[in-house]
């Protein structure tokens, strides 16, 4: 073995410093952009500061924890300890109402967009794996609205959702639909117009992954199966899911993730629906911090943000770590 | 030879660079964050009162920067401030936003430059959200200077209440029984954009006597009879008369375009749209302020001012202030709202050639001007973010029909008083 000019050991072992050496660029953007914002996040969120108030002395009912009460400014900035979470976390506080309904929000909202998305992909894949005249036609349209910036697509939409003579409401009127016309401004519909623009969004999107699956799929076990007498249907349900499995683990991370950073469409539709009935976390985010200047609380909620999204990619490292040595 | 070559090159670039830099030194840079915020070529308007401003006065360089909306200017600013980065000298931010830049101390006072000779040409209510006593010393100190400013409008077709015989409405029930007459299957009596209400609201509210806010930054009057009157006429609109979409009314960007095209025979809607509703209606266009219940005429000041950025050194402050007295001069405001359809800020300016020439052209800016008067404060309170979030919920729980006025806005004054409690 050539020596390098310089290896060190550690425990023993020579060390190749070059491999260090290769990542230390991207390691230097992951610290600056990555880490460093995390760890002042977290320091953030355990202080109370409302820059949009005066620097005034009140001894009232703040949720200020450890702070003199003859030092209470309404301004702070104050070192309030895990207050925000604690808060968070107990429902009767103001807080804690805001948190689990962006919560419970989010987690309805990505789980209705992201099985919906994944099931419309899965059969749009279906639909257009086979080979025919203009099927790369069929393909475009299908994937045209990942094409568009979701603002757009959520500006397009704002008029399929006008009332009255909106697109969308005129079909649903075909239907006999006689319910409220006003879906981005009401708080029972709101939320369910931000889903339904982001499954039309997003379904195109998943469908490429599931079509570059099908695609590589081993025509034999379809012949044997044809040979058996299967159906079409036992087909898809036997063959191509379980084959797809590895494919439905990766979409299903790329849309939940994505269901949790969705916020443009919910600027655009659902802003003016101050009530927060449609708030998503992110959006929630937005909103403590720069609309209300509740700097203290948006770091919280966005350290949990962070703890979310953590949970769902360590799980999905460990799923596809599990599922590959199952196979191998 | 190779090397010699490279040599030189080098150093001329080194020498052009040096020159440049000692070029940029040399001007002092007045640096101004913009929202565009209105239909018409506002970059090529201000860039041109760069270059005019700079071809009089050497060693000032005019900066526009094109931020987006309102909010962005204002995030944008909060940002620089609290993470780092060039400050810019000046911004044009909403006047209603005053409490939070102050407080944020983004911004400082224009008392050190501007006189009381120089104020008093302003007309006065454009100055009704510039002043804030944040020192607590019983005087407020000035902190924006009126620039880009609308009031709301009720523009009406005056072709068609002309066939119908009606005079234009005086009165609530004027107003309301002339939408009533003037609705079709294909025509929408008035359109009132109420997705987010409380600009729109003000006039009616203060034609039933009470504005929502006072001259207090700590105050607001949702839980009072005319305001609930106020809300109630909204509803009623709709639900008695038939004459305008029920419930919740997302119109405010398409409101403009459906007057002109005679789609609405009367829409409640800034000073802004004046210009283009002018250009593409093919009828005759009345304006007015909005009638108030028992008569008269009210309206509420809306847009932005001028805010000079805490935290900029002398020379840079003083350079904006130049610049500032030169933009708010009358020429300029009146050439400014001529182009933009924003109201000339200055009461001499209306003396100006100029001016009478625009308005005897179009007779409408002069009705929006004769508004002024009765004009009232636009809502701006401590926490204003809060606050309005709270009136916004419950004026759009009763148009979507889940509570009724009285209810919503006890409901509403409750909230209010609660978040301004610390503030007392």
């Amino acid at each position: 073995m050539a020596a390098h000019p310089w290896t060190p050991r550690w425990r023993g072992k020579r060390v190749s410093p070059l491999p260090y050496l290769l990542i230390l660029p991207t390691l230097a953007f992951v610290v600056l952009f990555t880490i460093y914002p995390t760890f002042q996040v977290i320091r953030s969120s355990q202080v109370y500061y409302h820059p949009n108030r005066p620097d005034r002395t009140r001894e009232s009912d703040l949720n200020l924890p450890g702070v003199a009460v003859e030092s209470r400014s309404i301004r702070g900035p104050h070192d309030v300890g895990l207050a925000y979470f604690r808060a968070m976390f107990d429902p009767t506080t103001e807080e804690g109402t805001i948190f689990f309904r962006v919560l419970g929000n989010t987690l309805v909202y990505a789980a209705v967009t992201v099985s919906a998305s994944m099931a419309l992909a899965f059969l749009f894949a279906m639909l257009v794996n086979r080979a025919a005249k203009w099927i790369g036609l069929a393909r475009i349209a299908l994937f045209y609205p990942t094409m568009l910036p979701m603002v757009s697509a959520a500006t397009i939409w704002l008029f399929f959702f006008t009332p009255d003579y909106g697109l969308f409401n005129s079909a649903l009127q075909v239907f006999g639909y006689t319910g409220p016309q006003n879906w981005v401004i009401n708080k029972d519909l709101a939320l369910g117009s931000l889903m339904i623009v982001a499954i039309w969004k997003d379904a195109g999107y998943l469908m490429i992954f599931y079509l570059a699956g099908m695609q590589n799929l081993p025509s034999e076990i379809y012949e044997a199966a044809d040979l058996d007498g299967a159906s079409w249907w036992v087909k898809t349900i036997r063959i191509t899911l379980p084959l797809l499995r590895r494919t439905t683990l990766f979409v299903s991370v790329v849309a939940i993730i994505s269901a949790f950073q969705n916020i443009d469409h919910a600027l655009v539709l659902t802003y003016q629906l101050v009530s927060g009935e449609a708030d998503l976390l992110l959006y929630e985010i937005y909103k403590q911090r720069f609309v209300l200047q509740n700097y203290g609380f948006a770091n919280a909620l966005t350290v949990v943000m962070i703890l979310l999204l953590l949970v769902f990619t360590l799980s999905n490292f460990f799923l596809s770590e599990r599922s590959t040595e199952a196979r191998a | 030879m190779k090397n010699r070559r490279l040599i030189i090159v080098f150093v001329t670039f080194a020498l052009l660079l040096t020159l440049g830099v000692v070029q940029a030194q040399d001007a002092t840079v007045v640096q101004i964050f913009f929202p565009i915020a209105v239909d018409s070529p506002v970059t090529e308007i201000l860039n041109g009162y760069a270059e005019a401003y700079e071809a009089e006065h050497s060693g000032v360089d005019i900066q526009w920067s094109f931020e987006g909306g309102y909010a962005d200017v204002k995030n944008r600013l909060l940002t620089v401030k609290e993470g780092g980065g060039d400050l810019p000298a000046l911004a044009i931010m909403l006047a209603t936003d005053i409490y939070d830049l102050v407080n944020a101390e983004a911004v400082q006072s224009w008392d050190a430059f501007a006189s009381d000779e120089y104020l008093a040409d302003f007309t006065p209510t454009w100055l009704s959200n510039s002043y804030y006593d944040y020192d607590g010393d019983g005087t407020g100190e000035l902190y924006g200077l009126p620039f880009q400013r609308s009031t709301v409008l009720l523009y009406y077709n005056a072709d068609l209440l002309d066939e119908a015989g009606l005079s234009v409405p005086a009165n609530w029930d004027e107003l309301a029984s002339a939408a009533q007459a003037l609705t079709t299957d294909a025509r929408e009596g008035i359109l009132i954009p109420n997705s987010w209400p409380y600009w729109v609201f003000q006039p009616f509210a203060a034609g039933a006597g009470q504005n929502i806010v006072s001259e207090s930054d700590v105050d607001v009057f949702f839980d009072n009879e005319g305001v609930i009157s106020a809300l109630q006429y909204w509803v009623d609109l709709y639900q008695v008369y038939g004459a305008t979409p029920d419930g919740v009314q997302d119109n405010w960007g398409d409101a403009p375009g459906l007057f002109a095209d005679g789609a609405a025979a009367m829409i409640v809607h800034s000073s802004g749209s004046l210009r283009s509703i002018l250009s593409n209606a093919d009828f005759t266009v009345g304006v007015s302020g909005v009638p108030g219940k028992d008569g008269g005429s009210y309206t509420v000041t809306g847009g932005g001012n001028l805010y000079l950025v805490a935290g900029i050194d002398d020379a840079t402050a003083q350079a904006a202030w130049d610049f500032v007295q030169w933009l708010t001069e009358p020429a300029q405001t009146v050439d400014w709202s001529i182009q933009t359809g924003y109201y000339n800020t200055r009461d001499s300016g209306f003396e100006l050639d100029a001016w009478k020439e625009y308005a005897e052209a179009n007779p409408q800016v002069d009705e929006s001007r004769a508004m002024l008067d009765s004009a009232v404060r636009e809502f701006s309170v401590q926490s204003l973010g809060d606050v309005r979030n709270v009136l916004h919920t419950q004026i759009l729980a009763v148009l979507n029909g889940e509570t009724d006025p009285a209810a919503a806005m006890a409901a509403a004054q409750e909230g209010a008083d609660a978040i301004l409690a610390i503030f007392k």
